[in-house]
């Protein structure tokens, strides 16, 4: 469990650094409400991780100082589009854990999963990109 | 010491067997009239399948009722029909077919009752999968996770 539960580490500090530069490119309150809400998700959830690896006692992969942006980020149009991508790899790298998991862990990994999911479909609202949802959440 | 055993087990199946049949003839002269041939339990998946199967029937009659929702609720129905039919090829049932998408009439309210309706019937099915989840062994974990996160999702779309 220990190797999905760092890819799932490597992909909120990702999101943390990622939501930075989206928050940058956004001035509409609900953009901003809802960027600043899914951060403050991201971070809780890299914490939790954190502190569950360690009990386990297992070594995480320091972060990057900084990571290459899958495009370059220079309108609200561009920053939606990256949230958008980063809560679909956060679902993905918390769909892994789950059956490499169970019991509390994998009810962590469940929530974690929705939650990308929700926010995900949420950006896409905000972007008016249809369908807003899809069938295999987190389904690479 | 085993035989004794043994003796014993078959008795207390024999035993058991009685009372099973005892029960089935009651039942049988009850309500609910012949007794089908007792069925391996069902699947744990299968109120999740089920789910997805009347939810999916549920947006073709909100659809029907009000057309102007076709654009958003279709792909929503999509979600569930494609989780139905993953669902039972993983369980190893067939589904029925041609659902009954435009048998049943349409019941009386306004487009925002149906979508209220159908949002608080997606919460409901995103517990029983996210249930099945908790509890799947590993090879049904994603399946059942992702299921969750579309109903999910779908309740998000529809607020």
């Amino acid at each position: 469990m220990t190797e999905q539960l760092s890819a799932a580490l490597a992909a909120e500090e990702a999101a943390i650094y990622a939501y930075g530069m989206v928050g940058v490119q956004l001035t509409g309150e609900g953009d901003l409400a809802e960027a600043r809400a899914a951060e403050a998700a991201h971070r809780a959830r890299r914490d939790a991780l954190i502190s569950r690896m360690s009990a386990l006692k297992a070594s995480a992969a320091p972060a990057p100082a900084g990571y290459e942006l899958p495009f370059e980020v220079t309108d609200r149009a561009a920053a939606l589009k990256l949230a958008i991508q980063v809560e679909d790899g956060v679902a993905q790298a918390w769909r892994a854990v789950l059956p490499a998991s169970e019991g509390a862990d994998r009810a962590a990994a469940l929530n974690a999963l929705i939650d990308s999911a929700v926010r995900a479909t949420r950006w896409r609202r905000l972007a008016e990109v249809t369908p807003a949802t899809m069938a295999w959440p987190g389904k690479a | 010491m085993v035989l004794t055993y043994r003796v014993k087990r078959r008795q207390l199946i024999r035993l058991a067997a009685g009372t099973a049949l005892s029960a089935t003839t009651l039942t049988g002269c009850g309500l609910l009239g012949n007794d089908p041939e007792p069925v391996p339990p069902p699947d744990a998946l299968q109120p999740v399948l089920d789910e997805a199967l009347q939810l999916a029937a549920a947006y073709d009659r909100a659809v029907l009722a009000e057309p102007g929702l076709a654009k958003r609720l279709q792909p929503l129905a999509e979600d569930h029909r494609t989780h139905a039919a993953e669902l039972a090829r993983v369980i190893g049932v067939t589904l029925p077919s041609g659902a009954p998408a435009s048998s049943a009439p349409a019941a009386g309210g306004d487009a925002a009752d149906s979508v209220a309706t159908l949002r608080k019937a997606e919460l409901a099915a995103l517990k029983t999968a996210s249930t099945a989840c908790r509890t799947a062994p590993a090879d049904r974990a994603g399946l059942t996770g992702s299921i969750a996160a579309a109903r999910a999702t779908h309740a998000e779309a529809l607020r």
